[in-house]
Formats: structure tokens, C-alpha cells, sequence
């Protein structure tokens, strides 16, 4: 409203809202710190919130673990991989159904969209059974290439296409580009935007991924960082304070991710054509 | 597909773009309308070669690895089927047999009692949050959806992980918190029933910022100048919310609790990484169940049904909801 609020109106939005942030915050607050405790502190009666002395060689010790490293290494040249790769074939199929005319568009377009809908679990098992036939099993292609065409990353891309200005393009077309090099030269400079919010979510969706790679990939060497923190909570159950730092450590690309693109990830989020 | 997480958020995400998708249709038909008429003179050729050519690695990619396994699911659920033996036609003995069997049942009541916990929850809460952030200055209110929104990228593995230890029945800081009031300390995870109410916390945790953030850009789209009528008219904050609010957001409000539920039924990685499933089955969602199977059974022809039957339930679920919306839509004008 337009109107001024009262402080008495003002004063307990701000506190509510603080203890909003508070309450979404504080369960990372805390892994933070406990990563600082010895690992006996972590559970210990009576409890403390603050670590009574701080350790901040866990964090040292977890990333000289040559598993978690590697884990943490690998994970991000494939979640790097896929987001370049991902946002490619998604945005070249979002310029096709945006503003291309060719035969059988909306069958393609019924087909695309209908894979949306199948859920993960439908076809985990067939799923599967491609990736051994392709001799994928236990490569870093069965982390990459399986989900790299997504037809809600493509719709996404496609939207924002769609306010691209006509105009634009005929100009192009009128002066002999082709289609390529409309794409090249005009869309993709302007797609950044669009390209900001699918490449967080496609680093994310990799980055956090779990149920996959647990079905595919069983050499150590290989283990993404998600399999090495469960891995890890299983085998070496005590030491809750390493955990917790290499835990951290492991949200860490995808909170920084956030927070660097924070105005245009949270701007975008809307729902398009529901009002 | 297989790399895009279970994760509630992440789901919520992608679900927020299929609604565009359902509602996808009527934009499609208009652009296509007017795309070629505007070029029809200048440029009666249409783009075949390049189209295709642009279209082929999405294409090909989801048929490979999201169309062919789809129809071989649907294919295998008729057989006895294993990796290592030849496989029998059984025609709908694989479904009789899902339908009939206590577990799946029981997984599928599981999964509708979590969801029913974890989606009115995350959405009161969010209503609330949207109500309060949206009169905040620019700053404040950036820090604070921010914040809210964090929790939503962290992966399924990293919360279990943190809730488990938060539940531990006698280092967790839960029951320290608890025994300041004088309670008892409470077996959260080890206690059939109470484990899927304590997975249902880190699940609201997970998706309830961004379940606030599309409630606060619904609130944020309502006009001011219906509130300001309003108040001329004497109303005050209640009746505000009552007439106002809740109504201009009712389609909102309908795509966040099928959003939530169709991802909240399918939640994976909380009871896989937490309880395995357990106690007593106490928390072995639909998911888990069908997951257990196929990394367990030597036959696979039973989960698969089951896994179908889900998608086609759970499908129909939002096609019809979606459809509905539309229409309701296109009355509004």
C-alpha cells in the first residue's frame, strides 16, 4: 500500500520476518559451527550451540581426505560440464519452438513437453538398463549425458524467447543471416538472463543429485560428493564433526551460486501464465 | 530425467515450469498463428533442415533416455521380468500383484499422510511469510527471501545429515531444547510413530522457500487499488485477507498444493538417507518402496507396474487440476 505504516505495524513485520531467516538459517548455522567442535562435542550433554573451543583444522583435515577432494573435484568438472551442455541443447531446441515454422512442430512440441511429466521413479529402471547397454556404467557420461535434455529447462529458455522482439530477427533475415546465425549472434548475447537461472538449476539438480549415482557408479575414485557424504555417515559414524565440516564445505558452490546470482534467480521466480 | 534430483525443491522448480507447460497450449497456438502470417510473404519457405538439425540433440537425447525407457517400462510391466533369466509374459498379474501387496498400499497411505503433513504446513507458513515480507523496504526483505530460499538448494543427502543429528536421542540439540521444559527425551527417528513427522520437518525445511517466494510474487501481482477501495470502504486486515488476498491468489494457492503434493509424494532421499525406510516400515515412502525393489528384487516386472501406476495416478491428479485451472481461466477472461 501506498500508505506509510504505523512503527507499531512496522516493528513486529521486521521482527516476524527476521525470525523467518532465522528459522531457514539456523539449521546451516549450525552444521557451520559444529564443523568448528572435537567430534565428541557434537552430541555432547550438555548441550552447546558454540563450539567451547574452536577446531578449525577439521576443515583442514576434510579437504586434505584425497576421497573428499577428489569427490568434490570431480563433482564440479561434471556439474560444470552438464550446465554448459544442458543449457546449449535446451536453448537451440527453445529457439526451434520459438520462432521457427517446420513440419510436424506441434507433434514435436506434444512429444518434448509429455517428458515433463514422467516422473524419475517411472523410468528409473529402463532408465538403467540404457545406460548398461551403452556401456556407460561407472563413467562420468552416466552423470552427464542422461539428463541433459530437459523439457522444463527448454520451456523456460523458450519463454523469455518469446519477448524477444520480432522485429529483431526480420531486420537480420531481411539483411541474408541465417537461422544460425540469428541464434548465434543475436539470441545468445541476450540470453543471459535466462541462461543465469537454468545454469544454477542445472548445476544444482547435478550437484545434488544422489539416487543416480548411486545406482551407477560403484568405483570409489568415482564417487560423487553427495555418495561420499552418505558414504561417509555410514563408515565413519563418530566423527560427526569432520561430517559436518565436509558437509558444509559440500553445500558451499550451491549456497555461493545463489547468493552471487541472487537478483536474477529469486527475481525469476514466477509463475508464468497462472494469475 | 536420471541426473535432475528428487530433491522437493528442485521438483517444486521443475513443476513450476510445467505449469507454463500445461497452460502452454493457448500461447503456442498464438505464436504459431502469427509467426507465419507475418512472414508469409517474404519468407514462404519454412525452416525444415535447420529446425531439425537444432531440434536433433534434444530430441534424440530424450528418446534415448527418457522415451524408450518410459515405453520399455510399460512394456516390461507385462512381463516376468530379470536381468538374468528369460523373461514370461504375465499379462496383469504384475499389477494384480503391486495393488495386492500390504507394502506398496501401505506406502502409497504413507506417502498421503506425509504429504498431508509436510504441504499445509509449508503453506500456512508461507502465507504467513509472504504477508509479512511484503511490506518490508528493499533491503530487508532481499536479505530475508534470500535466506529462506538457501534451504531449498541444499541437497536431500546434506539435510538428512543435519537432521539426524539434530534428532539424536541423547547428544541432539531437539531434545536438550525439549528437556529445558522439562521433556523427556524423544527417540524421533527410532519410534514408529513419530519417524515420518520428524522426516516431515526437514521436508518443510527444504521447500517451504520456494513455496513462499511464488506466494510472495502472486501477492505482489495483486493490485494496491483493491486494498485501498477496501479500506475506504471501512474494511480492515482480516476482511482484507478474507475478500481479497485468498481469492485473487486462489490459483496460486491450487498450483503450490499440487506442486507440493505430487513432490512430496515422491520424496526419496529423507527416509532413504535417514531411516532406510524404517522403523517397522514407518517411513517407507512410495519411492523408497519402489527403489528397494529394483535395487533388491530378481524380478523387476512388479515395481515396474507399480512405478507406473503412480506416474498415471499422480499424472492424472494434475492434468485434471491444471485443466481445470485453465478453463477457469479462460471464464475470467
Amino acid at each position: 500500500m501506498a500508505m506509510k505504516e504505523r512503527a507499531s505495524v512496522r516493528v513486529p513485520r521486521i521482527i516476524f520476518a527476521l525470525l523467518f531467516a532465522l528459522a531457514a538459517l539456523f539449521p546451516l548455522i549450525w552444521m557451520l559451527l559444529s564443523g568448528f567442535k572435537m567430534n565428541s562435542d557434537v552430541l555432547a550433554t550438555p548441550f552447546n550451540f558454540f563450539p567451547t573451543s574452536w577446531h578449525i583444522e577439521n576443515y583442514i583435515k576434510i579437504i586434505q581426505d584425497p576421497a573428499f577432494s577428489r569427490a568434490m573435484i570431480i563433482t564440479f568438472i561434471g556439474a560444470a560440464i552438464f550446465t554448459v551442455f544442458s543449457i546449449t541443447i535446451n536453448a537451440m531446441a527453445a529457439y526451434v519452438f520459438a520462432r521457427l515454422d517446420f513440419a510436424f512442430k506441434r507433434f514435436m512440441w506434444v512429444i518434448v513437453i509429455g517428458t515433463m511429466f514422467i516422473p524419475n521413479m517411472a523410468i528409473l529402471l529402463t532408465s538403467f538398463i540404457v545406460v548398461t547397454k551403452l556401456h556407460m556404467l561407472d563413467t562420468m557420461l552416466v552423470l552427464i549425458v542422461p539428463g541433459l535434455a530437459s523439457a522444463a529447462q527448454m520451456f523456460f529458455i523458450r519463454q523469455f524467447y518469446l519477448n524477444i522482439p520480432i522485429a529483431l530477427e526480420e531486420a537480420a533475415l531481411l539483411d541474408g543471416a541465417g537461422r544460425w546465425q540469428i541464434f548465434t549472434r543475436i539470441f545468445l548475447p541476450m540470453s543471459q538472463p535466462a541462461f543465469v537461472v537454468v545454469g544454477v538449476t542445472s548445476f544444482m539438480a547435478y550437484w545434488n543429485a544422489y539416487v543416480w549415482p548411486i545406482m551407477t557408479i560403484t568405483s570409489p575414485g568415482l564417487f560423487q560428493i553427495q555418495q561420499y557424504l552418505a558414504n561417509f555417515r555410514v563408515t565413519r559414524g563418530p566423527e560427526l564433526a569432520l561430517l559436518m565440516a565436509g558437509s558444509m564445505l559440500a553445500a558451499l558452490p550451491v549456497i555461493l551460486l545463489v547468493l552471487i546470482f541472487q537478483r536474477k534467480i529469486i527475481g525469476n521466480i514466477k509463475i508464468a501464465g497462472l494469475k | 530425467m536420471t541426473t535432475s534430483n528428487t530433491d522437493a525443491g528442485v521438483a517444486a522448480t521443475n513443476a513450476l515450469s510445467s505449469t507454463g507447460a500445461a497452460s502452454a497450449a493457448p500461447v503456442e497456438a498464438r505464436t504459431t498463428d502469427r509467426t507465419p502470417r507475418t512472414k508469409r510473404h517474404r519468407h514462404p519457405r519454412r525452416d525444415n533442415l535447420v529446425a531439425y538439425l537444432m531440434l536433433a540433440p534434444m530430441v534424440v537425447l530424450l528418446i534415448i533416455f527418457v522415451i524408450i525407457p518410459f515405453i520399455n517400462a510399460g512394456y516390461l510391466s507385462f512381463f516376468n521380468w530379470s536381468f538374468y533369466k528369460p523373461s514370461e509374459f504375465v499379462g496383469f498379474r504384475n499389477y494384480v500383484n503391486v495393488l495386492e501387496d500390504p507394502d506398496f498400499l501401505g506406502s502409497i497411505g504413507r506417502g498421503l499422510y506425509f504429504a498431508a503433513m509436510v504441504v499445509p504446513t509449508g503453506m500456512i507458513l508461507a502465507f504467513v511469510f509472504a504477508n509479512v515480507v511484503k511490506g518490508l523496504g528493499k533491503k530487508l526483505s532481499g536479505f530475508v527471501k534470500t535466506s529462506v530460499y538457501i534451504p531449498t538448494i541444499i541437497s536431500g543427502v546434506i539435510a538428512s545429515i543435519i537432521f539426524v543429528v539434530i534428532y539424536d536421542y541423547s547428544g541432539g540439540i531437539l531434545n536438550w531444547f525439549l528437556g529445558l521444559f522439562g521433556v523427556q527425551p524423544i527417540a524421533w527417528l527410532a519410534d514408529p510413530s513419530i519417524a515420518l513427522p520428524a522426516l516431515a520437518v526437514p521436508a518443510v525445511w527444504i521447500g517451504f522457500g520456494i513455496t513462499a517466494l511464488i506466494m510472495l510474487a502472486g501477492m505482489l501481482d495483486i493490485p494496491d487499488s483493491y486494498y485501498e477501495a477496501a479500506s475506504l470502504d471501512g474494511a480492515g486486515w482480516f476482511k482484507q485477507m478474507l475478500f481479497i488476498t485468498i481469492p485473487s491468489l486462489k490459483n496460486v494457492i491450487l498450483y503450490l498444493l499440487i506442486a507440493g503434493f505430487t513432490a512430496a509424494i515422491q520424496e526419496i532421499n529423507l527416509p532413504l538417507v535417514m531411516t532406510q525406510g524404517g522403523p517397522l516400515n514407518s517411513t517407507l515412502l512410495p519411492n523408497l518402496y519402489l527403489f528397494n525393489h529394483f535395487t533388491q528384487d530378481t524380478y523387476q516386472g512388479m515395481p515396474i507396474a507399480g512405478a507406473l501406476l503412480l506416474f498415471i495416478v499422480l499424472g492424472a491428479i494434475s492434468a485434471a487440476i491444471f485443466s481445470i485451472l485453465n478453463s477457469d481461466k479462460a471464464v475470467d477472461g
